[in-house]
């Protein structure tokens, strides 16, 4: 084995720590599943498989269309400017997900500190995650064209096309990861001492909207009004410098192409461009890395104090109207906690900025396209539609968390003299109030815009208001009874099952609701009876069952609380 | 002013306390002794009402807390170990919080409050977030929301630990002066030396079973030793190691 004393020896020993530490984490990911002994868990995991198999069964299925059609009818493509393309736009996931993924491992892990205080050089452990951030890439890579590779490798008869992929997906990141960390590791030095958090949020929420935008953007199928070019041949973003003979991409989508078309020298001779450009860079980087941690740049800038008590002036007074001291307070910590703490906050502000960007940066068209509907009850739910994907988001985000929110200062409620009924009902007011007050925004925006006659947009309004309170109260309920306490990543408050059930029921109540107003214009205009109060009876049905249900969820979610123990 | 009766927590196969029968009276200041493992924690969260007791039964402040938990925890002001508390509430926020859960009148709360605040050094650091505090500050947090409503029974698990010398003198007065009141405190600790000065009577623990319990100098009769430390009756009761923790550090040498 080479001497950790000299730059090779460095770097395979962070290859080794690697090794190491993927294992470790392939370890715990068996122990919270497979031998977890927890019935949920491993039935959770085994339904997450299975629904990998079923998406990958229909990726392989359609790639086997795709090549039998591309059989019957050849049709030219430019292989190597599509494989560089994609992997261009690839190297825009890598970007964010390495500055997200260096930045946790530098400010959030506490593995990191572990890690230093070993006996190891600290360029192998800082390449070391690098390793680990490049075999996950690989692995998401796999999970995701796995399927494709092997029947494009059967039609072709040529197997070693997996094979070749995986070593690019291997390959490719190298460098990017590399470049991240550096950049990460001169970013922590700006990055006040517990902000890390909120600074990986940011990136996080960059990412999600950066990939929405550059869709919006790019995406041929949505770049042009009416959403299709019918009769048009299919398009491609051209970037002509994806594929040049300088870029990492065009050796990626080189040798991809020369393997798809079965040229095995060339595939081998653009691999080893990327093979050894990715090994020098991965050396010079872990010396380089190694060199600014030591020099210090791993410091970050202390936080500042807030305000002094005398200066600062207060938001909320800590009442609110209607509402008793105890159930003021829930709601009021609540909203303190989800507007101060940056992950919090994405979770509520997210679902907004998201409907800005679906129905914002397509306002004229929807606008012409609506006004065309004139009158009436269509027209009204039509304006709906932004308010309930509005209500599907913040009913999940913060009704499915409200109960989860409480974390490991559960302890705080569960000594003091209420009853967990109690404490539900100050959850409900605390997810229900902003919720009902957003969407009531966006409805009342999109009914003023529609202007379907103000009787029609009042009822509507006051729907989707009562829908709002009563879907969110109902996810408050299955909230609870999948509540997580022992989170320390905001991600993991939600618990996959409750988002299913709460999915379910509130395409339920959704289809439930839309069914009963379908129902009541088709008797209005069989019978004669006033559409208006056909459609008002529809309504008070579809918020009454709704309610029943929200009231169940509650119910059961109390139980739950009521068994619950904080050992 | 609490008492249990054969109270039993058990998980699966293992037992984490055993038929534990305890008295503590009004005004005293009860320390809660045993190794690490020893079913302390458990013990006073079931006292607490975050636990539900396999079997048997415990009075607080003349209550039962499993009969009527809203009831006794009324009475009652808790302090556990590592106190997480929210990060992204100031000091002063937390209090006014937990003052709402123990409905306690809004005027007097934010007296309350402030002489807290004062008392445990915090006023200047009060609007400041608890993310920002260290461990012993987040414990006088915790301890200041555990007084807040007045109880008349005080548990705290490991009150000391993260305390500088200062802020543990601080509330070992506190604490004493609390029990001056006619109100009961119930600890545990690990810090024998705190124990021995503290507390009026003590209980020690092992293996979720009751092994002694009494004021030291009953202690000190039950091992049949006058004069003995109550370290070295701690480790009497509990059984030393020493002899074993030599043998494998000598076998790690080699």
């Amino acid at each position: 084995m080479a001497s950790r004393d000299n730059p090779i020896g460095r770097v395979v020993a962070g290859l080794d720590v690697g090794l190491l530490l993927w294992r470790a984490q392939l370890q715990m990911f068996l122990n919270q599943t497979l031998r977890s002994r927890k019935p949920g868990r491993i039935a959770g995991t085994i339904v997450s498989a299975a629904v990998i198999v079923v998406a990958w069964s229909w990726e392989a299925f359609i790639t086997w269309l795709g090549v039998q059609a591309s059989h019957r009818s050849p049709i030219q493509i430019d292989t190597v400017h599509l494989l560089s393309l994609a992997f261009l736009g690839y190297t825009g996931v890598l970007i964010f997900s390495s500055l997200v993924f260096s930045l946790n491992a530098l400010l959030l892990n506490p593995d990191l500190d572990l890690l230093l205080a070993s006996p190891l050089p600290v360029e192998s452990v800082l390449a070391g995650r690098m390793v680990v951030q490049v075999l996950r890439l690989l692995l998401l890579s796999l999970v995701f064209t796995l399927p494709a590779l092997l029947v494009l490798a059967i039609a072709n008869h040529n197997f070693a096309i997996p094979l070749v992929f995986a070593a690019l997906y291997l390959l490719y990141p190298v460098s990017i990861v590399v470049i991240i960390s550096l950049v990460s590791l001169l970013l922590v030095r700006f990055i006040p001492v517990g902000r890390g958090r909120e600074v990986v949020t940011i990136f996080g929420v960059v990412l999600a909207l950066g990939i929405n935008l550059l869709n919006f953007l790019f995406n041929p199928a949505l770049r042009d009004p009416g959403f299709a070019r019918r009769g048009g041949p299919p398009s491609l973003p051209d970037v002509p410098a994806a594929s040049a003979t300088w870029l990492p991409s065009g050796w990626a989508g080189r040798s991809g192409a020369a393997i798809l078309r079965g040229d095995w020298s060339v595939a081998a001779e653009w691999a080893l461009v990327l093979l050894a450009v990715s090994a020098a860079i991965f050396l010079a980087g872990t010396m380089l890395s190694g060199r600014l941690y030591l020099a210090g740049w791993i410091q970050a800038v202390p936080p500042r104090r807030r305000r002094p008590a005398g200066a600062r002036t207060r938001g909320i007074s800590g009442a609110l109207p209607l509402l008793s001291p105890l159930l003021a307070s829930i709601v009021i910590k609540d909203w303190r906690m989800r507007t101060r703490d940056l992950a919090q906050l994405v979770r509520f502000v997210m679902p907004v900025v998201f409907i800005f960007v679906i129905f914002g940066l397509r306002f004229g068209g929807l606008r012409s396209a609506v006004q065309t509907l004139g009158d009436g009850p269509a027209a009204a739910m039509v304006g709906l539609v932004p308010a309930w994907i509005l209500l599907f988001s913040l009913s999940i985000s913060l009704g499915l968390t409200a109960v989860s929110l409480e974390g490991k200062s559960m302890w705080v409620y569960a000594v003091s003299p209420n009853t967990t009924l109690r404490f539900l009902q100050g959850k409900c007011w605390s997810a229900a109030l902003p919720t009902a007050f957003l969407v009531a925004i966006v409805a009342i925006a999109a009914e003023i815009l529609i202007r379907p006659g103000w009787l029609w947009a009042a009822a509507a309004i006051l729907l989707a208001v009562a829908q709002a309170v009563t879907v969110t109260t109902l996810m408050v309920g299955i909230g609870a009874v999948f509540a997580r306490f022992d989170w320390t990543d905001a991600r993991r408050m939600l618990s996959p099952v409750g988002v299913v059930i709460g999915i379910a029921l509130f395409g339920m109540i959704t289809g439930g609701s839309a069914l009963l107003l379908a129902i009541a214009l088709a008797l209005a205009s069989a019978t004669g009876f006033s559409t208006f109060t056909t459609w008002l009876a529809a309504m008070t049905l579809a918020v009454g069952g709704a309610v029943v249900v929200a009231v169940l969820g509650v119910l059961i979610g109390n139980e739950r609380l009521r068994s619950l123990e904080l050992g | 002013m609490l008492s249990t009766r054969l109270l039993t927590k058990r998980y699966g196969s293992l037992t984490a306390v055993e038929d534990l029968d305890l008295e503590v009276g009004t005004g005293e200041l009860f320390g809660f002794l045993g190794p690490n493992g020893a079913g302390k924690t458990t013990t006073i969260k079931m006292l607490v009402g975050l636990l539900r007791p396999t079997s048997g039964s415990a009075r607080v402040a003349g209550v039962d807390i499993m009969a009527e938990p809203e009831r006794a925890k009324a009475r009652i002001g808790y302090v556990p170990d590592a106190a997480t508390l929210y990060d992204k509430l100031s000091a002063r926020e937390f209090l006014e919080f937990s003052g709402d859960l123990y409905h306690v009148e809004r005027r007097l709360r934010d007296r309350r409050i402030e002489a807290l605040l004062k008392l445990f050094d915090l006023h200047e650091r009060g609007n400041d977030f608890l993310s920002g505090y260290s461990r012993g500050m987040r414990q006088k947090v915790s301890l200041a929301a555990a007084l807040l409503h007045d109880p008349q029974v005080l548990f705290l698990d490991e009150p000391t630990v993260g305390l500088d010398p200062h802020s543990a003198r601080q509330m070992k007065d506190i604490l004493q002066d609390f029990c001056k009141e006619g109100k009961t405190v119930f600890f545990s600790t690990h810090i024998l030396e705190i124990a021995e000065r503290m507390c009026t009577r003590l209980a020690i623990i092992n293996r979720g079973r009751l092994v002694a319990m009494g004021s030291l100098q009953e202690l000190r009769h039950m091992v049949g030793q006058d004069g003995q430390s109550l370290e070295q009756i701690f480790l009497e009761l509990t059984g030393s190691r020493e002899e074993d923790v030599s043998a494998v550090l000598r076998g790690l040498e080699g």
